[in-house]
């Protein structure tokens, strides 16, 4: 009599399942998302209170008779000082949040003790991170919306420019923002440090990319770094899109950086995770913090 | 038969709590040393983009139109002293809101609750390590900051000291009232954040609040934290100030009395209501 038993897989993984673990990753976020009451906060406040506070250093530097503002435009060529201000700021805190949401989405399981068990499951591990990502884009892009319309209504911030063009140059943006995020992630969870490279990515935004002045004010060390950021040219973009009437082949350029900065931060992005996970399991620190 | 307490909570026990919050905390803090090189560095990350828009708005090196509203052109260092102070800011909304949720997800706040020793008391001592390394940093930051943008004090670093004692005392009656709130709705990131945020952009921290919109400038005259940072710059700058300088320290340490003991009592009420619905311990 043979007695041999054959290994069975217990998870029967295909397409459907991991779908279906992709929809249930998407789903939990969404629940915890909407779980606190605070995030009508963060989505109606955030996008005034943080612009608002160098939008509110640049009237104290206009002086109370608005001189200091013509030799402001006269610098940036903006006719519009703080939809100028709003593009750079919204797109730092566009790199922001995604840093703390994709990039912490990892290490909050770690944190929370269940990171081990939900990689013990039968699915795609990167579907954790895609899972968070898509809450994450929609959440966002209802940031930026409301941030257009708290400006446009409260502030009279007007386009001088197509918004077709300004939001396809946001959407050229995503597979550079989100790679860098899952990057991020994964680097997080081996590094444990995460709040640093937060800081010193979000820092690296702030400093080079213009988010208040154009690049060119600069030393030209700096403008060197500029260029290597993808959302220099994402600023770039969305102000020439937005206030100066930029065309699509003026846009080219911008268009073409970010398209080629998505690729590299999305390949750069799935094999810094698929690295980390070999480490992990070779290291067994995956739960550990 | 008399029912003993196990514990004999008296002034030495209760001290003895405040230093052994503040030694777990010091711990934490230095076990991740990027962290704390990358504090130094924050503050100095925030303001370089108005470092250089400053310079858009500037006609060799001068902001006159700054100038006009505070009395000064020398906006770096006008701004340098609110982000010294905004540093103790942050310290006390995160020490005191951000640790109680730590606390709340590392699953300790109900047995930390369960000891004897007074509950704000539990959230000043998460506060003395953050202030002691908030105060190093502090010092650090401005010292870089000299070397890379520049800082001209030209009137008295010490009494600016002593002036912004009383704020920041103040500056925790605010910080239980906070801590209640994050109490009751049980998240506080974008608490912390947003109230932060809030308190620094209605004080003035990188501004004069005379550039505040005019509908805003009475709620920013209402607080008495923009008094505190009003007299520091007057003393380190000499500023103009929003009223005289004596005046606004007279000020300060009356609200110091006010706000410590409205932020006990509001602290105190919401407590007493957590425990009574039993979600203390909800996440």
């Amino acid at each position: 009599m043979n007695t041999t038993l054959q290994p069975q897989v217990l998870g029967k993984t295909g397409l459907l399942s991991e779908l279906r673990a992709f929809y249930a990753v998407l789903r939990r976020e969404w629940v915890i998302f909407i779980r606190y009451p605070s995030w009508v906060i963060a989505l109606l406040i955030w996008p005034l209170i943080f612009p608002m506070m160098y939008i509110l250093t640049a009237r104290a530097l206009s002086g109370p008779d608005g001189s200091g503002l013509k030799i402001f435009m006269a610098n940036t060529g903006a006719n519009d000082f703080i939809g100028y201000i709003v593009v750079g700021s919204t797109v730092w805190m566009w790199q922001n949040i995604v840093l703390w949401d994709v990039g912490f989405a990892l290490r909050n399981e770690q944190m929370r003790g269940t990171l081990e068990s939900n990689w013990l499951s039968p699915t795609w591990r990167f579907s954790y991170l895609l899972g968070a990502t898509g809450t994450q884009v929609v959440s966002m892009f209802t940031f930026i919306l409301i941030t257009a319309l708290e400006f446009g209504l409260l502030f009279g911030v007007r386009l001088h420019g197509n918004p077709w063009l300004a939001l396809l140059v946001t959407l050229a943006a995503i597979p550079s923002i989100y790679g860098l995020g899952f990057a991020f992630a994964s680097l997080v969870i081996t590094l444990k440090e995460a709040n640093t490279f937060v800081f010193l990515v979000r820092g690296l935004v702030m400093i080079f990319c213009g988010i208040t002045f154009p690049v060119t004010l600069l030393p030209a060390w700096m403008q060197s770094i500029a260029q290597w950021l993808p959302q220099t040219y994402l600023i770039h973009g969305v102000r020439a899109a937005a206030f100066a009437n930029a065309s699509l082949v003026e846009l080219l350029p911008d268009l073409a950086a970010l398209l080629a900065f998505g690729a590299f931060w999305m390949l750069v992005g799935y094999f810094t995770f698929i690295w980390m996970e070999r480490r992990a399991r070779q290291t067994g620190a995956i739960g550990q913090y | 038969m008399q029912i003993k307490t196990l514990s004999q909570p008296n002034f030495i026990t209760q001290l003895r709590a405040l230093y052994i919050i503040a030694r777990k905390d010091w711990k934490v803090f230095w076990r991740y040393p990027l962290n704390a090189v990358s504090m130094i560095f924050q503050p100095l990350i925030w303001i370089t983009p108005i470092y250089f828009m400053g310079k858009a708005f500037s006609v060799n090196g001068q902001a006159l139109g700054f100038a006009a509203y505070s009395g000064t052109s020398d906006y770096m260092s006008y701004i340098l002293i609110g982000t010294a102070l905004s540093n103790f800011i942050m310290t006390v909304f995160w020490g005191m809101g951000f640790a109680l949720k730590e606390d709340m997800n590392a699953g300790v706040l109900e047995s930390n609750w369960l000891a004897p020793i007074s509950r704000p008391l539990i959230l000043v001592g998460r506060t003395i390590s953050s202030l002691l390394v908030t105060t190093i940093i502090s010092i650090l930051m401005l010292l870089i900051a000299a070397a890379l943008f520049g800082f001209h004090p030209t009137g008295n670093i010490w009494m600016a000291v002593l002036i912004a004692i009383p704020a920041l005392i103040g500056l925790y009656g605010f910080g239980f009232a906070f801590a209640a709130l994050v109490l009751l709705m049980r998240e506080a990131n974008t608490l912390v954040d947003v109230g932060s945020f809030l308190v620094q952009g209605l004080t003035g921290t990188s501004y004069p609040v005379q550039a505040l919109p005019y509908w805003l400038i009475p709620v920013a005259l209402a607080l008495p934290l923009t008094y505190g940072l009003d007299a520091v710059r007057g003393v380190t700058l000499n500023t103009e100030t929003l009223l005289p300088i004596h005046l606004e320290v007279l000020l300060l340490v009356s609200s110091m009395f006010l706000l410590l003991w409205i932020g006990a009592w509001v602290f105190a009420r919401v407590e007493k209501r957590v425990r009574a619905l039993g979600t203390l311990g909800q996440h």
